[in-house]
């Protein structure tokens, strides 16, 4: 059996408000292997984007361990978090987060200016990402005048452009028409058949279904089965 | 990340809001450009001075009527008709002195052809030339025999000349002093220094002759002593000033109706002060270079605040805090930076202008703009770094979740 890409370990995210302790996660233990396609499903407040933070490495456990693709996150630095953040994982966020009055070309190519790639190769790379996505006719386009679904489908792009070995994705289709979620589903399948590495978050079961595997979380915990809607 | 790419970046983003640009730029963009101007005023205004001051004579000093007790403050220059031609020539015969020449003057009409103006003459004698540090262009300057013989013969400065029209072909010929033919003897060398200041627009006769037709009676202007040794010109004014208060039969803890001016000695403290007035003027101007910095650093700080999703962004794609601080630190300088070259071409065409209307000429130091850089980027550093630092310490997390 390979090494899994995701480990948690007993982990715990306890927010201290001073009074008051918020437990957010406790005693988490996950595993996801390469080429698998997990859904973290949850009510809301369940603690889903905590727990995306840590895996994503914008956050650390208060307690217990992580290693991300073998490496323990926990010995590294700010900086160092940083750059193996950028390079093993690309993030799709619920409200895409592209950066505004940029070109879709620009926004691509903005994770690879921080792994000090050439622009010449940026360019051609962001380029190649946004094609394979059917966007080759948007390069220039502003998320401005863009759609939801596009916009989603750039911000894919760009969490696709630095080939990250763990695509995190929390609520993609939160904000999407359900013709335009449908697609960007679609799409997320088609990444997994190609070998792709996804965690997906939603509280949305119908779009949980689409992965092997779904996690639930409760309460800040892992459970075996759903609460009946 | 290259700096090439952080100032690209800089570049779009200010190019992506110009207006705003500007009007951060104005406040270093009026503080260089004052700073550059009044610099360059400065050292034009000294620089005129200078030129007067090398083109007075050398060891000269000037004698004038009327009492002063400090310096020129209290002269009422010509007022007063206590200094006669007698004690010019009183002074000519004390131990040290080179040459004497008095002045009479007086403002007539010169004509010369159709051309004419109103111009100041002056009575003088032969010494005027080289106490006075003129040298003859064309023909010759005044004789001690066309002096002494009260000959209406003129010698024009080249100003003068310049104004009614005559050139070196002009030496013999008829021209009229207030109704009166003159012979034109010589044109002065030009001494160059334009303006109010200018001692090229004068027309010199002999002193009997002025006497005799315009200026009557004994009573002089100004007495124009050359010392014969630069070491010795306070030696030389204590002796004039006995010598005259003698002959003016003045007590010598009395009150002189005579004035003695170390004029080059005048000049040297007027530059000096000018100098200072200058540092002075250069210093509040940099007051408005610091009010200029506390502007950019105004608008980095709402752009830092403005700009909290883009840097929860960047930071989720890979930007480590010193990326993020290196480009709102570039992007602090690069308006600063551009706000100081619009700063200078602004302060070099004002200074320009200021030069030409003053008389004294275009003053370019390579010094100043290259100071007015390094002050333009030192205000972006030091009013950069604040914000710069709030982006890069701020969490993703609550960045990402900024509204
Ligand atoms: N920064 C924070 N400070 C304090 N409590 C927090 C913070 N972030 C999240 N929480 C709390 O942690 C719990 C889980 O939140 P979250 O991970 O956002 O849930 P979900 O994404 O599933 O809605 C909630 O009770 C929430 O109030
Ligand atoms: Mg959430």
């Amino acid at each position: 059996m390979s090494e899994p890409i995701v480990a948690l370990d007993g982990v715990w995210r306890v927010y201290d408000m001073g009074r008051l302790q918020v437990v957010a996660l406790r005693d988490i233990d996950l595993r996801v292997a390469p080429g698998e396609f997990v859904a973290v499903v949850g009510p809301s407040g369940s603690g889903k984007s905590t727990l995306m933070h840590i895996v994503g490495c914008l956050d650390r456990p208060t307690s217990g361990e992580y290693r991300l693709a073998s490496t323990p996150v926990g010995t590294l630095d700010d900086d160092g978090l940083a750059r193996f953040r950028s390079r093993t994982i690309g993030f799709v966020f619920q409200s895409y987060n592209l950066l505004a009055r940029t070109t879709a070309l620009d926004n691509v190519a903005a994770p690879l200016l921080y792994q000090g790639v050439s622009r010449r190769e940026r360019l051609a790379r962001a380029r190649a990402s946004l094609e394979r996505l059917g966007l080759g006719d948007r390069l220039d386009h502003t998320p401005a005048e863009l759609s939801g679904g596009q916009q989603q489908r750039v911000a894919i792009a760009r969490a696709l452009v630095t080939d990250p070995a763990l695509i995190l994705a929390d609520e993609p289709t939160g904000n999407l028409a359900s013709d335009q979620g449908a697609e960007v589903l679609a799409l997320f399948k088609e990444l997994h058949q190609a070998g792709r590495t996804i965690v997906l978050i939603t509280h949305d079961h119908d779009v949980a279904a689409a992965a092997d595997r779904q996690v639930h979380l409760r309460d800040g915990g892992i459970v075996d089965r759903p609460l009946a809607a | 990340m290259s700096v090439v790419e952080l100032v690209r970046l800089a570049l779009s983003r200010i190019g992506s809001s110009r207006l705003r640009a500007a009007l951060t730029m104005l406040g270093v963009i009026i503080g260089v450009a004052s700073v550059v101007a009044l610099v360059a005023v400065g050292q034009g205004a000294t620089s005129g001075i200078t030129a007067r001051l090398e083109g007075l004579g050398t060891n000269l000093l000037t004698v004038t009527p009327g009492s002063s007790t400090e310096g020129f403050t209290r002269r009422a220059a010509g007022s007063a008709t206590t200094l006669t031609v007698d004690d010019a020539k009183a002074i000519s015969a004390l131990d040290g002195i080179a040459a004497v020449e008095p002045e009479i003057s007086t403002q007539q009409l010169v004509q010369a052809g159709t051309l004419n103006t109103t111009t100041n003459i002056v009575g003088t004698t032969a010494d005027f030339m080289p106490v006075r540090a003129y040298t003859i262009w064309q023909g010759s300057f005044l004789t001690d025999a066309s002096v002494n013989a009260g000959l209406r013969v003129a010698v024009l400065g080249s100003t003068t000349a310049d104004d009614l029209g005559l050139d070196a072909s002009s030496i013999g010929s008829q021209i009229s002093i207030g109704g009166l033919p003159f012979q034109v003897a010589g044109i002065l060398q030009a001494k160059g220094s334009a303006g109010p200041f200018s001692q090229d627009d004068q027309v010199l006769i002999p002193l009997a002759t002025a006497q005799h037709y315009f200026v009557q009676g004994e009573s002089v202007r100004s007495i124009g002593v050359s010392v014969a040794d630069a070491d010795q010109m306070d030696l030389a004014k204590a002796e004039i000033q006995s010598a005259l208060e003698q002959r003016h039969g003045i007590a010598a803890d009395g009150t002189d109706d005579f004035t003695i001016q170390d004029q080059a000695q005048l000049l040297s403290t007027v530059s000096a002060v000018t100098t200072t007035l200058t540092i002075l003027l250069a210093g509040i101007a940099s007051i408005s270079l610091v009010v200029g910095g506390i502007g950019i650093m105004n608008i980095m700080l709402v752009s830092v605040r403005e700009r909290t999703r883009e840097i929860g962004i960047r930071k989720a794609i890979g930007a480590r805090g010193r990326d993020v601080m290196a480009q709102f630190l570039i992007e602090a300088l690069t308006l600063s930076l551009l706000g100081g070259l619009v700063g200078i071409v602004v302060g070099v065409a004002v200074s320009a202008l200021i030069g030409a209307l003053a008389g004294w000429g275009f003053v370019f130091n390579p010094i100043t703009p290259f100071v007015a850089i390094v002050f333009s980027l030192a205000v972006g550093v030091i009013f950069g770094v604040w914000p710069a630092r709030q982006a890069a310490r701020l969490d993703p997390i609550v960045a990402l979740r900024y509204e």
